[in-house]
């Protein structure tokens, strides 16, 4: 029995390829010597003996005979079945005998029967041929082109395989893969009937020629294959992830899936392919439902009438597009969820939760503690249209004290206090602008300021009449007061692209007497407005105003917004920065190298591109001395270039675990930023101990950035473990005034909305990533890059800008007519289906809801009801239900 | 600032005592530890060696170029770890640093440390200890203890004078489950089992594949089995087939045997379940073969003894570790008994025990290949004709061929023989199923 050590079995296992485990060494194996057939059970000799009668016979002169053993042996391959761990046995007998039959391959003439034993040594190559060699579909070519699959799944993959390699074989050498192709449709069409897209789409890939999917996809398996490539699509390299985008675009479009159609070309920003969306549709409804989701994505587009027939339907739709109804949404959800009340700070602090002693240090009325708590207010009334600070009537009876809490706050605070009116009116233009009137009669510029913002904000995505309230403000004496109606415009206008505004703004970046306040947040505005759009008048108006700046202006932390708004313009272009990013080599040495940062994270936030990560990583890994300043927003880019996808983001968490560690103090300062933004409303449980880790630290910065980053990370939310780890830090910081107001900040976002809304600006099943929003954001934080000067200074109105990004979480379904319709839903936590066989459940864990209900960070919804046909596939924001004709009553 | 001395009673609520914008001093001046993020409870267990560390999974478990794509991500990032990581290090060498900060800490724990119990938290600077004789003691805790992972009833280090908490001991792991890994894989391999084909070809399928081959049940949409019990008359190769699995098995194998979980006191044995799953699971993917699962395994009926209650309670809790409310990941469960029928039925539903694989006596055939392997290492006499205890109608087990070749070497050693005939042979088989008869009264086994 030496004969049946394991190693011969390994030897002869390591020559398949495609084989699930090396076969194990089951009693019958074989043998060398000549005991091996009192081994074999006797249906085992017997096969055995006539599969080598076969051989013989092939090799026979005579052509009948030869084609009945042929056709005999054929048979018995495609008959035998055998357990997954182990060859098939006629496939193991036969493997003696392929050098033989190979050999007389090769002298028999052209002819069927020689073709005929081509097929069989294709077959046998599956488990003979050395690695490389491609026997298989060398003879496969060879032999006659029957059913591919008639030899099963194993032998068509292994075929796969090696069509891939040959493919890549013979591009080298440059010769025609003709006959490759032919074999290519036949298996592509092969897996499509046999439920493995993926396995299709993989050669299709392999073989560069995905436009053959479109001929193979049908009814049942067009979902699943491009479910598969979207989700390949942010993996692989440039320029096939476009590639693969389009392909699946096509075959939403011909199987008539407009929404996902319309969810690619915005996720390719491309207008001609949302245009193609709207005119290959004909039903208004379903154009309706394409509208939100513009409006979701926060995209300027314009209909015409090439689209949209009607002119007032056109209005209609146009006016769903602007977010008119986005308010009217939004109450209704806080009515449903009975969340209505307005709250005040003190009701967002919960200090009778802490000890005694906190209590003491929140009396003391210090400006910094009210300007928090006007921060507070905004953020956790935004939008309701309500609250207990700024709508309260002045002349109610509860006088002094809540009366005119604007007043309460001093100079540049009044501005934050009347802004956030705007805030608490936020989408609602008709009231929040006939409230916001009073102020603009103030005599305090201050206050002047504020409303402007306040206006800005409360046009905040609706982009439909600011520009005619703030215009004329811009050009106004006191800075303060053209800072507000920059700011106002650049967050009502954001995305929007607008001509008119450019022309207004523009002259100021290029003023010489302006401040560089004024001049920064004008190149803010013009970032945001023409966020993503690579306009290349902009970047120069840009480039010009950081180019006249004198070296002290620099020096400043806002100058280093200017930058920003540059990066801005490129938000997620990736390449087309190029040009701008070489004429950024010619910028003051101050400015230089935290500008090339900027551009770079800026054009690659979003893409996942592990290089770019690299090269930020690199330098990050430098020391530096004192004064440098780009490693912050180094940072800030790798965590922008990694939320593009589940994998990178994690993998980025890691890696800023270590940036933590040998980082100097300007990195760490950024870390927290980056983890904040990595997370956005997405309270993690690791994240949210490291920040928590990060809150005490040493440094008054690095803590300060950590507190505001616990405030991202749970941003609308309403998780308690973030408020209470944000109450204990209050009254651990009870005495530090800036990092009790950094504390009160977070708070406010924790409760942003009283829970109702999110900041995270990817939406649609996190695939689409809405450039305005991350732009407010990223802006935001790199604000916070330099706490110090900028948001504890008197610019701490940028937290506005987080304005942007606000979006209500929650899934409202309508009718036909647009009301509100409450259904039943299944909510629960989104499992990734891509590439699982069957029909998997998409969602885990699921609770059942009726609409409107609230959507956390990684839960999806699905209707529980047949009743009613959702118009879009992604159940998110506002979906237009369409009764089921063919749904009967229980 | 530098209230609170370390020996002080520092009050709960004064660790934030600071100056405003304090960092922009040089000097550094005494500043209150961060108060936990959690005191006392017991964290939620970790899964895994560290639960940051851990990479994200991959799905689709399909074998196909998004997940390929996919793991070359995550490869991509750890080379960025790598190199950002050695560019550190190169730069400012952190080893020296943290050997510096090492041996500080090693001063201040000073020794020899004694080790204690953790009795209660008082605040986040002080407890209650007590050494294994001996009073408690109020006592600091130094700061430089991870006081997340400080809980009541943990094992602390003291320092021998003061008695102060200077750190914790972590060894979580049972020593009695660390025996029961094997380290060192058993020699015997499939090639050294006679026969059995279905069934190695069962355990296969049920066992290895899917911890080899999860994408191949992903495919197909189903779960793969969870264990197997495996079970047949004594001799019939149950251990030797689960020695050959531990032999070609790449994942941990996890080897205990019934008796070994039934303790001497209260709670001990189902938390040596417990504990051995944890590990399988931390472990994973790994196989926990049970031999001798009547052992604890027997029906249930109304126990007597409180040693019988404690039993029953043992397999209660492996009821629950194999098919609970935790999920059990890459942990594939062998049972081996050769009382199937006494066995409690909840121990073998599907879910929990989804194959049972029955090993029979052996036929002619399995008969004649065991011979072969136990005698291809004896010398044989020519008149050695293994042909006539191949086809006797007496009933063999394995074991007992295996006896009976053992037997006949012996007999042919006592004369000084250096072959082993066929007499030999006759001898040891009569010799054999003499024993067999005379050791175990007839119609036990059925």
């Amino acid at each position: 029995m030496a004969s049946q050590d394991p190693n011969t079995n390994a030897a002869s296992g390591s020559g398949k390829q495609d084989e699930p485990t090396k076969p194990p060494p089951p009693k019958d194996s074989k043998k060398k010597d000549d005991k091996k057939d009192e081994d074999l059970s006797d249906e085992d000799l017997a096969l055995k003996q006539q599969l080598e009668l076969y051989v013989e016979r092939v090799q026979d002169p005579d052509p009948g005979l030869q084609k009945v053993a042929l056709e005999s042996m054929r048979q018995e391959i495609r008959t035998s079945t055998s357990s997954m761990t182990s060859v098939p046995k006629p496939l193991k007998y036969l493997r003696p005998h392929y050098g033989t039959l190979k050999a007389y391959y090769e002298t028999m003439s052209d002819s069927d029967l020689r073709k005929y034993l081509a097929d069989i040594l294709s077959v046998l190559a599956l488990t003979m041929s050395a690695e490389g060699e491609r026997e298989s579909l060398k003879f496969r070519l060879l032999g006659s082109d029957g059913d591919i699959g008639s030899w099963g799944h194993e032998y068509v993959r292994n075929l796969a395989g090696e069509i891939a390699q040959e493919y890549a074989k013979r591009q080298s050498d440059e010769t025609p893969f003709d006959d490759l192709m032919e074999l290519v449709q036949q298996i592509v069409a092969f897996h499509m009937r046999h439920n493995a897209e993926p396995e299709a789409v993989d050669l299709l890939m392999e073989v560069e020629d995905l436009d053959l999917l479109v001929e193979h996809v049908d009814k049942t398996n067009f979902k699943r294959t491009c479910l598969y490539l979207t989700s390949s699509a942010r993996y692989l390299p440039g320029p096939d992830d476009m590639l693969v985008l389009d392909i699946a675009f096509m075959i939403y479009l011909k199987f008539e899936e407009y929404p996902n159609a319309l969810q690619i070309a915005l996720f390719l920003d491309n207008k001609e392919y949302v245009k193609q969306v709207f005119t290959s549709c004909d039903d208004l409804l379903r154009k309706k439902q394409f509208c939100y989701i513009l409006a979701r994505h926060g995209s300027n587009f314009e209909l015409n009438d090439e689209m949209v027939a009607e002119d007032e339907e056109r209005e209609a739709l146009q006016d769903i597009i602007n977010n008119a109804k986005l308010s009217e949404g939004y109450l209704t959800l806080a009515r449903d969820i009975e969340v209505m009340e307005a709250k005040t700070p003190e009701d967002i602090y919960k200090a009778h939760l802490l000890d005694g002693r906190a209590s003491a240090g929140a009396s003391v009325d210090s400006a910094r503690q009210n300007l928090a708590a006007t921060f507070v207010n905004a953020f956790v009334n935004a939008g309701f249209g309500q609250d207990k600070l700024m709508t309260v009537p002045s002349d109610a009876s509860s006088g002094g004290a809540s009366g005119n809490w604007l007043f309460k706050n001093k100079e540049h605070g009044k501005t934050s206090a009347a802004a956030s009116l705007g805030t608490i009116l936020l989408w609602d233009v008709d009231s929040g602008l006939a409230q916001i009137d009073k102020y603009f009669h103030s005599n305090d510029n201050h206050v002047i300021a504020g409303a402007l913002l306040g206006v800005g904000i409360v046009n905040c995505s609706i982009k439909m009449i600011a520009l005619a309230l703030l215009g004329e403000y811009i050009d106004k004496e006191d800075p303060s007061i053209r800072i507000g109606a920059i700011m106002g415009l650049g967050i009502a206008y954001a995305g929007a692209e607008n001509e008119q505004i450019r022309s207004k703004l523009t002259p100021i970046l290029n003023d010489a007497k302006a401040p560089l306040d004024v001049i920064t947040f004008a190149a803010i505005s013009l970032g945001l407005i023409y966020v993503g759009s690579c306009n290349e008048e902009v970047a120069q108006a840009i480039i010009f105003a950081l180019m006249d700046r004198s070296d002290a202006e620099l020096g400043e932390p806002l100058a280093r917004l200017i930058p920003l708004s540059l990066g801005l313009l490129y938000l997620g272009k990736q390449e087309s920065v190029e040009a701008t990013a070489e004429v950024s080599k010619t910028f003051h040495e101050k400015i230089r190298k935290h500008c090339d940062m900027t551009l770079l994270s800026c054009a690659y936030a979003g893409t996942g591109n592990v290089l770019k990560v690299q090269n930020l990583l690199g330098h990050c890994s430098q020391h530096l001395e004192k004064g440098e300043t780009h490693q912050g927003p180094a940072v800030l880019g790798i965590a922008m270039i990694a939320m593009a996808e589940e994998l990178g983001l994690e993998m980025a968490i890691r890696s800023l675990e270590h940036l933590l560690q040998y980082g100097e103090q300007n990195i760490r300062r950024a870390v927290p930023l980056a983890l904040g933004l990595l997370c956005i409303s997405n309270p993690k449980v690791t994240v949210m101990d490291t920040l928590s880790r990060l809150s005490h630290d040493t440094d008054s910065e690095v803590g300060m950035a950590a507190v505001i980053s616990l405030g991202v990370i749970g941003a609308g939310t309403n998780n308690a473990r973030i408020a209470a780890m944000l109450r204990n830090l209050s009254s651990y910081y009870y005495k530090d005034a800036s990092l009790l107001f950094c504390v009160r900040i977070a708070q406010g976002l924790v409760h942003l909305g009283k829970g109702l809304l999110t900041l995270n600006p990817y939406h649609s099943d996190r695939f689409l990533l809405s450039p305005a929003a991350l732009g407010g954001i990223i802006t935001m934080l790199h604000a916070c890059l330099d706490m110090k000067a900028i948001i504890l200074g008197k610019y701490h109105y940028v937290l506005y800008f987080l304005i942007l990004a606000m979006q209500p979480r929650m899934l409202l379904t309508v009718d036909e007519n647009l009301k509100p319709l409450s259904v039943p839903v299944r909510v629960g936590q989104a499992v990734d289906v891509v590439g699982q066989a069957g029909r998997p459940k998409t969602i885990t864990g699921f609770q059942t809801h009726s609409t409107p209900v609230l959507l956390a960070a990684g839960d999806r919804a699905e209707l529980a009801t047949e009743k009613y046909i959702p118009l879009s596939p992604i159940l998110e924001g506002f979906v237009i239900l369409k009764e089921n004709p063919e749904y009967r009553e229980e | 600032m530098g209230q609170g001395t370390p020996g002080g009673l520092n009050r709960q609520g004064l660790p934030g005592d600071r100056k405003p914008d304090g960092n922009d001093k040089k000097e550094k001046k005494f500043e209150p530890a961060a108060p936990p993020a959690r005191v006392g409870r017991k964290q939620r267990k970790q899964k895994g060696p560290e639960a940051a560390a851990r990479l994200p999974t991959v799905t689709p478990l399909t074998k196909c170029k998004l997940r390929l794509l996919k793991l070359e991500r995550i490869k991509d990032y750890l080379l960025m770890e790598e190199e950002f990581v050695t560019n550190q290090e190169r730069l400012k060498p952190q080893e020296e640093k943290a050997e510096e900060d090492r041996s500080k800490v090693d001063d201040l724990r000073g020794s020899p440390m004694s080790v204690g119990n953790l009795e209660e938290l008082i605040d986040e600077n002080h407890a209650i200890v007590s050494s294994s004789v001996g009073p408690e003691y109020y006592v600091g805790i130094l700061s430089f203890v991870d006081k997340d992972q400080l809980e009541p009833g943990c094992a602390i280090l003291m320092h021998n004078k003061v008695l102060s908490v200077v750190g914790l001991l972590q060894d979580e792991v049972d020593p009695m489950v660390s025996v029961m890994k094997v380290e060192k894989a058993p020699l015997e391999s499939y090639a050294d089992i006679g026969g059995l084909d279905a069934q190695i070809q069962e355990i296969k399928e049920a066992v290895e594949l899917p911890l080899t081959h999860p994408e191949l049940y992903e495919d197909i949409g189903i779960r793969p089995p969870k264990g197997v019990i495996l079970y047949g008359e004594p001799g019939t190769g149950k251990t030797l087939l689960a020695k050959a699995v531990a032999n070609s098995t790449s994942a941990t194998f996890l080897r205990v045997v019934g008796s070994e979980l039934i303790q001497k006191y209260l709670g001990d044995g189902p938390k040596l379940v417990r504990e051995l799953f944890r590990v399988a699971d931390d472990l994973s993917p790994s196989i926990v073969f049970i031999d001798e699962i009547d052992a604890v395994g027997t029906k249930r009926y109304d126990a007597h003894s409180g040693g019988e209650r404690e039993i029953q309670r043992t397999m209660l809790e492996l009821l629950n570790q194999l098919d609970g409310f935790d999920s059990r990941g890459d942990v594939k469960v062998i049972l081996a008994t050769n009382r199937i029928e006494s066995l409690d039925p909840a121990l073998l539903r599907p879910g929990r025990i989804d194959r049972k694989i029955e090993f029979p006596l052996p036929d002619i055939k399995t008969r004649r290949r065991i011979f072969q392997i136990h005698t291809s290492r004896m010398t044989l006499a020519d008149d050695v004709n293994l042909e006539e205890f191949v086809m006797t109608k007496d009933e063999f087990s394995g074991a007992d061929i295996k006896a009976i070749c053992t037997e006949a070497g012996l007999l042919a050693l006592r004369e000084r023989r250096m072959k082993v005939t066929h007499a030999d042979f006759k001898k040891a088989k009569e010799k054999v199923m003499f024993k067999k008869k005379e050791g175990v009264p007839e119609g036990l086994y059925m």
